[in-house]
């Protein structure tokens, strides 16, 4: 026979117990349906326990004196079926709970952002994702993103979180540490700012031939990278579009043909300026040049002679390496690059045999917003052939 | 000359009724001339905000200051000039309040008829109606916890304002804890442009005094003699220990709401009624009678109180006006705890 | 001998009526009666002539308070519960309170408020009304979470020359008991740290505080170390405390019974990322009981308001983020 368990009422607002005063009725009576069964007292008044349903008493698991919180069974009525099912309580249906704090049936009331009609969920998550935190601690610091590279984010979406990142340092201390030159932290940043732009490279073989010996027959000597210099001038000096800038919808002109050449110089690399190099022949260029270079060397370069350049000549040749992609200033399109020369064969058609030619590679990085490999290789082409014929440089 | 410099009600030194009415007459002139010199002051631009004025009321008002004494409580509303001058303020600080300047009482915080001290008994009226009669009763029984004997408590409203649910609930409240209060109502027929007849139902606002369990009186607001008579008599009763009185007087509101008010809704038939007399004409009427004064001392007292109010409004309006920068901007009285501007 | 939440502020009521001669209470059956929820019981007896019955006017109640103080008593007001105090709102916001701005004269009232949900209250026996009349200048308002609180809070009140809005929770009334009173107190207008933690922050008050706790305990078997801030006081705010919490975990949940528009929570918030925006290292979060009515069915009214188990439900979300 179904048992109804006899629970402790809410008597009042805050209260929370009561005590037993009187117990009218014992064990195996037979009570009434809203019968008062347990006398009971709160702070306030006294008040009776009462059984929902007709039946017998079955046990009473209080005592008289003692107090007993909200929510209590106090004891059990053994009903009929036809009883039980007619008001619908049994055991299994103990209803208006207990007051515990965290009373009824919820569900995880969790908090959901409610973001209407914006085509970004206001989430923090995803590797973009940035806190504030992380930006304050980032500046504190003088880190870039960059910088951060090497974390994998721990957060919601993979992003990178405060704790990602103080762990990162820590881990760093480990190392040796010393502080990088000026030099080396302007470079990096030049540097990163510049690849925040689509770089591409091109390139195709440069016969040295033509330049070497003209280069012998000079009283005195320019070195490959100012020929080059000088045969991008021109080339450019045809057509300047290819070291044109994008800035948003528009292409921003060069307003002369200054061309830089890179130097290495201690920590980094110095880029000096030669102005309007398209309209002053080798010769002429070379000892202002011979001058830049050991300028540059001994860090003693002026800024006049530093600054507004439209492109960058740099000669990697020099380590030997045959290829390479530089990446062009931030404020530049395009940077021509000279690799090491070797002797190589080459096929001669009208002798049908390999003869020997002494060749590099020149590339063109160039910041592909601007231009396209088309208009890339085109300006290659065009250097390759003005390198030819070097006397008319 | 008739200043105060601290809120000590003019009492004539010989208790005559002669003393006593001139004694009130001349508050009620004060008021008068005041309130003419504001009302030009306002159309020539020198006042910010509203100006309500009380032309009509002043005998009534000036009767129930005059019946309290140093040590009672005030509690005037928007057309109490003469009371507040016959409590004891001073011309100085209600021109200065009025004209906003910075060394006035309310330091430009309040304005024109926002303006007391209350720990002079002199309280400071907020905007919502009836809330005064809960405030003095609760000064009352401040002084009944000191065991302060002979004070009243007194606080002044129109029709409209016995309206709210705050008056009746002060009133009512303070009928149950027996307080010497007195409510003087001056029903001046309209509430801005409320008649009575759409502001009340029952036949006459006194007969709520036996609603609230206190005794009502009843006087024409017009008639002088009849104000300071009857409002004596309650401010005595109540100062005997016989609980609240509520006091009504009938008279016309001879002004707009206030100055930006053109009042064209009043109705013509009270203009010319009885109800419609200035009390300050009903007041030569029984000066001249009684043979107290002759027309022409009334005219030299009146120029000569003129001649205050407009030296007293001229040094006001030379006065500096309220600084922000000099403001602390704190609301709070412990410093400690106030947050500070965001 | 235990001491509930309740008798706590008798006690207090007790204490300062009998030290000071100018504080008097003033509410419906506060009596002889003891008042609605016993606050007052015995005390209209211990100290006659100082515990007076008002009729049901609470616009009369407080007017009556401001013009006590203005003569230099000290009331305390009880509103039997905090829901019917906007019937004396007017005297609350726009006279006591403006009453020392305007005319320099201090306004020392305290006015009681039995606040907050019990099941089967109901929405007129169950508000929170603490963001209210935190809006408005001139008024202080506290929110004792503790018994030692409620005691310590309450006489400190009352001895504030401003007026004080004493938000006491009715559930806490008899659920919460503490061994004694307390022999000292944090002042007025600082938060504490209820429990230090590491890994985010729960700002919270009141009843909301024990529901915190709570969450706390239970993520702390999942090895999570929340740290809970008690407000204390509503206002004035310790932006310096929840700012140094904060400075620390980098994370922050504000949870509160109030309703969700502009309360406690998010002027929390706003002042968190207004102040301390750099210290945010995920979006800070509230926690409010919903934008309805408190509803009367325990059902209903379970999920209506923040319970440890929707604490802990966003501090998940948050501690994932």
């Amino acid at each position: 026979m179904p048992r109804i368990p006899i629970i402790m009422p809410q008597l009042g607002e805050s209260i929370a117990e009561a005590t037993i005063v009187r117990l009218p009725f014992s064990v195996g009576a037979e009570v009434a349906a809203d019968q008062e069964i347990i006398e009971v007292e709160t702070n306030k008044a006294t008040m009776g326990v009462t059984t929902p349903c007709r039946g017998t008493l079955l046990e009473l698991k209080v005592e008289i004196g003692k107090t007993y919180a909200v929510g209590t069974v106090l004891g059990y009525v053994e009903v009929s079926e036809e009883e039980a099912k007619r008001l619908g309580v049994g055991e299994a249906t103990v209803e208006s709970g207990p007051l515990k704090m965290d009373a009824g049936p919820s569900p995880t009331s969790s908090v959901t952002p409610v973001v209407h009609g914006l085509p970004v969920p206001a989430h923090a998550a995803g590797i973009a994702y940035m806190s504030p935190r992380m930006k304050a601690r980032m500046n504190e610091l003088g880190l870039q993103q960059a910088d951060l590279a090497g974390i994998a984010g721990s957060g919601a979406g993979g992003r990178v979180t405060i704790e990602d990142l103080e762990e990162f340092l820590y881990r760093l201390d480990e190392h040796k540490q010393s502080p990088a030159s000026s030099m080396r932290v302007a470079v990096a940043d030049a540097m990163r700012r510049s690849w925040t732009r689509p770089l591409a490279t091109v390139g195709r073989p440069v016969r040295l031939d033509a330049l070497l010996a003209h280069r012998k027959a000079s009283a005195a000597k320019s070195g490959p990278a100012l020929y080059a210099l000088r045969a991008l001038a021109i080339a450019l000096g045809e057509n300047s579009a290819p070291a044109g800038r994008l800035v948003g919808g528009k292409i921003v002109h060069p307003k002369a043909i200054d061309v830089g050449f890179a130097v290495e110089a201690e920590d980094g690399v110095l880029v000096p300026v030669l102005r309007n190099a398209d309209t002053i022949p080798l010769a002429e260029l070379l000892p202002r040049y011979d001058e830049l270079v050991e300028l540059a060397r001994l860090r003693r370069l002026p800024v006049s002679a530093q600054g507004g350049s439209i492109a960058t000549v740099t000669n990697f040749g020099t380590f030997g390496l045959t290829w390479a992609t530089p990446i062009p200033l931030p404020e530049q399109t395009l940077v021509l690059g000279l690799g090491a020369g070797s002797v190589v064969p080459s096929w001669d058609k009208g002798k049908s045999q390999f003869v020997p030619v002494t060749e590099a590679h020149v590339t063109l990085s160039f910041d592909h917003r601007v231009l396209d490999g088309g208009a890339a290789g085109r300006l290659l082409r065009r250097i390759v052939e003005l390198l030819q014929e070097p006397e008319k440089l | 000359m008739l200043q105060t410099s601290d809120l000590a009600s003019v009492k004539p030194q010989t208790d005559t009724r002669r003393d006593r009415y001139l004694g009130a007459f001349r508050w009620m002139l004060l008021a008068r001339v005041f309130e003419e010199k504001l009302a030009s002051l306002y159309r020539g631009g020198k006042v910010i905000g509203g100006v309500f004025l009380s032309k009509g009321q002043e005998a009534l008002s000036a009767a129930l200051a005059v019946s309290l004494r140093k040590g009672d409580i005030y509690a005037p509303l928007i057309r109490d000039a003469a009371g507040r001058f016959a409590f004891g303020e001073t011309l100085l600080d209600a021109a200065r309040t009025i004209v906003g300047s910075r060394l006035g009482p309310m330091r430009g915080r309040e304005g024109n008829i926002h303006r007391g001290k209350p720990r002079e008994g002199y309280y400071a009226m907020i905007s919502h109606l009836g809330v005064m009669v809960s405030t003095v009763a609760g000064g009352l029984v401040a002084r009944r916890f000191k065991g302060v004997k002979d004070v009243v408590g007194a606080t002044c409203i129109g029709d409209g304002g016995t309206s709210t649910g705050s008056f009746h609930e002060g009133l009512n409240m303070a009928a149950v804890e027996k307080l010497p209060l007195v409510v003087v109502v001056a029903n001046n027929q309209y509430a801005y442009s409320t008649p009575t007849s759409e502001q009340y139902a029952c036949a006459d606002l006194v007969d709520r005094a036996i609603g609230y369990g206190v005794r009502g009186h009843k006087i024409d607001g017009t008639d002088p003699q009849a104000c300071f008579d009857v409002v004596g008599e309650a401010v005595a009763r109540a100062r005997a220990g016989e609980g609240p009185q509520m006091v009504v007087a009938d008279l016309l509101r001879l002004v707009g709401h206030g100055e930006h008010d053109d009042a064209h809704y009043v109705n013509h038939a009270l203009k010319v009624s009885p109800i419609g007399r200035d009390c300050l004409d009903v007041a030569r009427t029984q000066i001249g009678a009684a043979g107290w004064m002759t027309p022409s001392q009334i005219d030299a007292l009146r120029e000569q109180l003129q001649a205050e109010v407009e030296s007293t409004f001229a040094t006001a309006l030379r006065e500096p006006l309220p600084d922000p920068n000099l403001e602390d901007w704190r609301a709070l009285s412990t410093e400690s705890l106030a947050e500070g501007n965001v | 001998m235990p001491i509930t939440y309740l008798e706590a502020i008798r006690e207090a009521q007790a204490k300062l009526l009998a030290d000071d001669p100018r504080v008097f209470i003033y509410g419906q059956d506060v009596g002889n009666f003891g008042g609605a929820f016993k606050a007052t019981k015995g005390l209209a007896k211990e100290f006659p002539g100082r515990v007076l019955d008002s009729p049901i006017s609470e616009d009369a109640q407080v007017g009556l308070a401001i013009g006590a103080a203005i003569e230099g008593m000290r009331p305390i007001v009880e509103m039997q519960f905090a829901d019917f105090s906007t019937c004396g709102l007017n005297q609350i916001i726009n006279h006591a309170a403006t009453m020392f701005w305007r005319t320099n004269v201090k306004c020392p009232i305290t006015v009681r408020l039995p606040s907050g949900g019990t099941a089967g209250a109901g929405p007129f026996h169950s508000q929170s009304m603490e963001a209210l009349y935190a809006h408005y200048p001139g008024l202080i308002v506290l929110n004792p979470a503790t018994v030692e609180d409620a005691y310590s809070m309450l006489i400190a009140a009352v001895h504030i020359d401003d007026p004080v809005i004493f938000c006491e929770h009715k559930y806490l009334y008899y659920h919460l008991k503490a061994e004694s009173l307390p022999t000292e107190a944090l002042p007025i207008g600082k938060a504490r740290v209820a429990r230090p933690g590491r890994d985010a922050t729960i700002v919270t008050y009141s009843a909301m505080l024990h529901e915190a706790l709570a969450c706390a305990e239970e993520l702390a078997q999942d090895g999570w170390q929340i740290e809970v801030v008690d407000l204390r006081s509503v206002k004035p705010l310790d932006t310096d405390t929840i700012l140094g919490s904060v400075a620390r975990t980098g994370r922050l949940l504000v949870v509160g019974e109030a309703f969700p528009w502009g309360g406690v929570t998010a002027e929390v918030v706003a002042r968190v990322a207004t102040e301390g925006f750099g210290l945010l290292d995920a979006p800070p979060m509230r926690l409010n009981a919903k934008d309805t009515p408190v509803p009367y069915h325990p059902n209903l009214w379970g999920t209506h308001r923040p319970t440890a188990r929707a604490i802990c439900g966003a501090m998940r979300e948050l501690l994932h983020a």
